[in-house]
Order: C-alpha cells, then sequence, then structure tokens
C-alpha cells in the first residue's frame, strides 16, 4: 500500500521535473570591453543552453538604443516571454541596466540578462553567475559569483557577466560549476590583454559547448555595430535543438577565399578553385567572424531591388570603391556602373551620384536602385539609331534569308517550269 | 561528295544564313537598345523602416505575402500577384494588417502597433514604416516549447 503511494509520488514528481526543464537558456553571456562605444567590436552578449527552443527571443537586441535582453529559466514560456516584454519596455524608457534585470524577480523562475555599452549590465532572477570586472588602471581582474538578488556590471566599467548552468539529460550534468569560473577567468584575461568583445565572446561560447555540453544555438549579437547572427544558429522547428556551437560548421580556403557549409562541406578535402587546403570553421568560430566588424568594413544599405546577390555583390564593389577613392559619391556610382556594364551586377538600371547616399561619420553607404523592367538584364544600350527601324530591318532580312533558302532548294524545279512557260 | 551539289548554290545557301543571323541580331539589338517599359510596374523591392527588435526580414516576408512579392506586377490601380488579382488599396490594407502581425521570432509577442504601407506606382518600391512599442504588447496564453 505504502509502497504504491510512493511510486505514484514518484511518478508525479517525474512528471514535475519533466514540465520544469522545458525552456532553459542556460548560458548567458555578456562583455562589455569598450564602454565609450568608439570599437565597433567593444560589446557582445549571446546565449546557448542544451535545451530546446533557443530562438531569437533568448538573445533580443535593440539595434537603436544598443541594450541587449538575453533570456532563461525553468519557469513556463508565458511567464519568460512577460518578463522579457517587461524589460523590453523599460529599458525603452530608458530605464537602468539594474532595473530592468530586477524585473525577473517578479516571474517564477525567470532570468535577465540585460545590457548595453552605455548601461553597464546586469543578471536578475534565478541565476548562478559570475561578474568579471577589470580595472583600466591597473588591469585588476576581479571575479566575483553571486546567485541571487540582482548583480551588476556597473556604466562605464569594463567587464562580463557569464551565467551558466547544466540542463537536466546533459551529458556532461554537473560541470557547470568549474566550466564557470574557468571560462570567467578566461574572459577576464582576454578583457585584460585588449581583446574584443566579440572575439571573447566565441572564444567563452566555444569552451563553454566544449566543456559542459550547453551547446545548442542560440547566437549572439554584437551591440554597438547593431549586428545579429539571426537564426544561424537557431533550431528550424518548435521543439528541435539548434546548431551545436563546438561543431563544424564550414570549410574555407584562406588562399581564395571559397567556403562551403557544412553537411555539403564533407565532401571537400581541397579547394576546388585553386586546390589549397579547407580550413574547418567551427560554429562559434564562425559566430566570432559573424559579429566582428573589420575597422575599414562598410556597411552597405540597398534599395529598390531585392534581386538576389545584389546587395552582397553591391556591398563587395562599394567596399572595393570606398578603400581606393574614400567616401565619395560619384567614385562610388561610377564603380557600381562599371559593375553593371560588365555584367556582374545584374538587373537594374545604372546609379548616378544622388542615389548613393553616404554618411562617412557611420561608414555608411545606401545605394538606391531602379529595377529595370521584365527580365531585363541589363540596362538598354544607347545607340543613334531608333529601335523600332532596326526591329523592322531585322525581320525583312530574316524573312529575305528564309526566302533565298527556299528558292535555293527548289532552284532546278522553279527553273524547269519557267523554261516551259 | 555525297550530295551533288554546286558551288554557286552553296554560296547563295551560305548567304541566305548570314542574312537571317543578322536578321536576328538585328532584332536583338533593337531590343536592347529599346527603353520602353512592359504594361505593367514590377514590385522590385520592400523598404522596411522603424522596426528596431523584429528582424527586417520578419516584416518584410510578411508583406511579401500580402501580395508585394518578386514577380507580382501592379496594373494602375491593380495588384497582379501569381496567385490571384486584387485591388492595390485592398493589398496595401492587407499588408499593414500582416505587416503588424509579425512575430519576434519563436514567440508570439507581436509588438508592432502600427504600419504604414507605401507602394511607389512608378518604381515599384515598397516601403514599410512601423511602430515598435514593447510597452503595449498582449500576451495570448499560447504554449511555447
Amino acid at each position: 500500500m505504502d509502497l504504491s503511494k510512493f511510486k505514484i509520488s514518484i511518478i508525479f514528481l517525474l512528471i514535475f521535473l519533466l514540465s520544469m526543464s522545458s525552456v532553459a537558456a542556460t548560458c548567458n553571456i555578456i562583455i562589455i570591453t569598450d564602454p565609450t562605444g568608439q570599437d565597433p567590436n567593444g560589446a557582445a552578449a549571446g546565449s546557448m543552453s542544451f535545451a530546446d527552443n533557443m530562438f531569437q527571443s533568448t538573445f533580443l537586441m535593440s539595434k537603436e538604443n544598443q541594450f541587449v535582453v538575453l533570456s532563461g529559466g525553468t519557469g513556463s514560456s508565458d511567464t519568460r516571454l512577460d518578463s522579457i516584454v517587461a524589460a523590453v519596455a523599460s529599458l525603452e524608457n530608458n530605464a537602468s541596466a539594474a532595473s530592468a534585470a530586477s524585473i525577473a524577480s517578479s516571474y517564477k523562475g525567470a532570468r535577465l540578462v540585460v545590457g548595453g555599452p552605455s548601461i553597464g549590465a546586469a543578471i536578475g532572477g534565478s541565476f548562478d553567475a559570475y561578474v568579471i570586472t577589470v580595472d583600466e588602471a591597473t588591469d585588476e581582474i576581479k571575479v566575483t559569483p553571486y546567485n541571487s538578488g540582482v548583480a551588476t556590471l556597473p556604466p562605464g566599467q569594463k567587464g562580463a557577466i557569464i551565467h551558466l548552468r547544466n540542463t537536466d539529460g546533459n551529458p556532461l550534468y554537473g560541470t557547470a560549476d568549474t566550466v564557470r569560473k574557468e571560462t570567467a577567468i578566461n574572459i577576464g584575461k582576454m578583457i585584460r590583454d585588449g581583446y574584443p568583445a566579440t572575439t571573447i565572446l566565441s572564444e567563452a561560447m566555444g569552451e563553454v559547448a566544449n566543456d559542459s555540453g550547453e551547446k545548442y544555438g542560440g547566437g549572439g549579437v554584437n551591440l554597438v555595430s547593431g549586428i545579429s547572427t539571426g537564426d544561424m544558429f537557431t533550431p528550424k522547428d518548435m521543439n528541435e535543438t539548434g546548431y551545436p556551437m563546438n561543431e563544424e560548421y564550414s570549410k574555407v580556403c584562406d588562399d581564395c577565399g571559397w567556403g562551403v557549409g557544412y553537411p555539403t562541406a564533407e565532401g571537400y578535402d581541397t579547394c576546388p578553385v585553386c586546390g589549397g587546403s579547407l580550413r574547418i570553421v567551427y560554429a562559434y568560430e564562425a559566430l566570432g567572424s559573424a559579429l566582428t566588424v573589420s575597422p575599414n568594413s562598410v556597411s552597405v544599405s540597398v534599395y529598390g531591388s531585392d534581386k538576389s546577390g545584389l546587395a552582397s555583390t553591391t556591398k563587395e564593389i562599394v567596399e572595393a570603391a570606398v578603400s581606393k577613392y574614400g567616401y565619395d559619391a560619384s567614385a562610388i556610382a561610377s564603380a557600381i556602373n562599371r559593375g553593371i556594364d560588365n555584367g556582374i551586377l545584374m538587373g537594374v538600371d545604372h546609379v548616378e551620384p544622388k542615389d548613393i547616399n553616404v554618411k562617412q561619420g557611420s561608414k555608411a553607404v545606401g545605394v538606391y536602385y531602379n529595377a529595370l523592367p521584365g527580365d531585363r538584364s541589363s540596362p538598354p544600350w544607347d545607340l543613334p539609331v531608333d529601335g523600332n527601324i532596326l526591329n523592322i530591318l531585322g525581320s525583312i532580312q530574316t524573312a529575305v534569308g528564309i526566302i533565298l533558302i527556299l528558292l535555293v532548294v527548289f532552284r532546278s524545279r522553279l527553273l524547269k517550269s519557267f523554261q516551259n512557260r | 561528295m555525297f550530295i551533288k551539289i554546286r558551288r554557286d548554290t552553296l554560296i547563295i545557301l551560305l548567304l541566305a544564313f548570314m542574312l537571317i543571323v543578322c536578321g536576328r541580331l538585328i532584332t536583338y539589338v533593337a531590343y536592347a537598345s529599346s527603353d520602353e517599359m512592359s504594361d505593367g510596374v514590377p514590385i522590385s523591392g520592400i523598404i522596411v523602416k522603424g522596426n528596431d527588435i523584429v528582424p527586417t526580414d520578419t516584416i518584410r516576408s510578411n508583406v511579401m505575402q500580402a501580395g508585394f512579392r518578386d514577380g507580382s506586377v501592379i496594373y494602375g490601380d491593380i495588384l497582379k500577384t501569381s496567385k490571384r488579382e486584387v485591388s492595390l488599396q485592398d493589398a496595401i490594407q492587407t499588408a499593414q494588417e500582416f505587416a503588424k502581425q509579425s512575430t519576434v521570432p519563436g514567440t508570439s509577442i507581436m509588438p508592432i502597433t502600427a504600419a504604414d504601407v507605401q507602394v511607389d506606382k512608378n518604381t515599384g518600391v515598397v516601403t514599410v514604416t512601423v511602430i515598435e512599442d514593447f510597452s503595449s504588447v498582449e500576451l495570448e496564453n499560447s504554449t511555447w516549447g
């Protein structure tokens, strides 16, 4: 009798545990290496987990206000979403990071990590975190553990916050405590050594994914430049895991820049273009390179046409033109027009300097295209003769040619019939 | 030679062949140099403004669902898509509704409170301006995850 009651209570406990662990982003990292916002890679954040459903809601970024909301915890999805919405709303109203993070404690089981280059960072709700600070003058690294209330990285301070817990069912369960500490120390050392935040985030996520098994993306954001990995690593469907951050993501050739993603990459050992050896890019490295902005890169926006490949090719052309001639609208326009004439850019009309919007201060170039009608691939030719005349001429010539062939084929018969007459 | 053919026949055949090729070429040049527009104005692109946290791609694909996608053509006040013909006004209304349904990926959060869709009838450019407001989000009690 007692035994069966015991069994039933065990089953209920199991069901309870299963429903508890439905959503749990178990690794949240935010790193600020340049609180002034000058370095385009100076602030980064990311989330990943062993659990399902690591969609972009676990690493939401505001490009305009430069803040990020990382979330997680064991609560139900609805309370978690409620807490995210409340935190975003308060941050949009210029709340401090600490007060936005403290919202999490009023939702059962939720956790929020918020921050930005100018507002610092904070973690609230249910967490096990280390706050890492690096003193700019003395290069002293401080790593402090917190697990309740609200832990903050004050505004203007170089540092990071890392939260890590193991999800139930993870084969590496129990490693979280040591990995959290070691990763925190490594983050501190890299901040001290002057690495940009995006690089540190990529390395830290690689270390966490390898050592603690909380590896499914998720993704990350570059707060200063407003870049998100978007759905690069997030799951495709509900109740699935995302891309494992410690596994191969693509192969690239360092000599010629050719690259291919997995699983297609498995078939390639050498570069099919130049025959060089291929380098394997792991997912956490891909995250780092997707978020990292090189100092001479230009953000290019393309308007007026959604044709495939147009935006990426335009970006290449504009970057080359900017590095050669600087931020000069007419030089960029002539470079683009050369691309159109050479057939590199298809389906758009020539641009004029007024179609190029250059903002040197924010390293941004906008290109406004005019799409060509129909299936045309290149702009109309500028000929002195009217198109209609040419059209008629061409048709007459074709007709004359065909008649000539007919005459030749039936030549002997035609000649005979004339002679007979 | 298997076929008995006179030399002048061959020359005339060659001449005819060249005439046809030149004729076709000239017709192509006529097409390439003509700048007349086709009847309708094709949808050339969607510009999304005003969004911050909701990804641009989400809003763009929702507006495409309303008919403003590659392959759709505007004839005056009519939008002809690959599936049906609708009046441009109706399509704009639908696009505004669909833009408001844009969610944060993987969730049911719909933070877009207002959307305005403008269509340039000359260039085919669709401009979507949205207002994002997280303080007025209402959450349905749907299960997620």
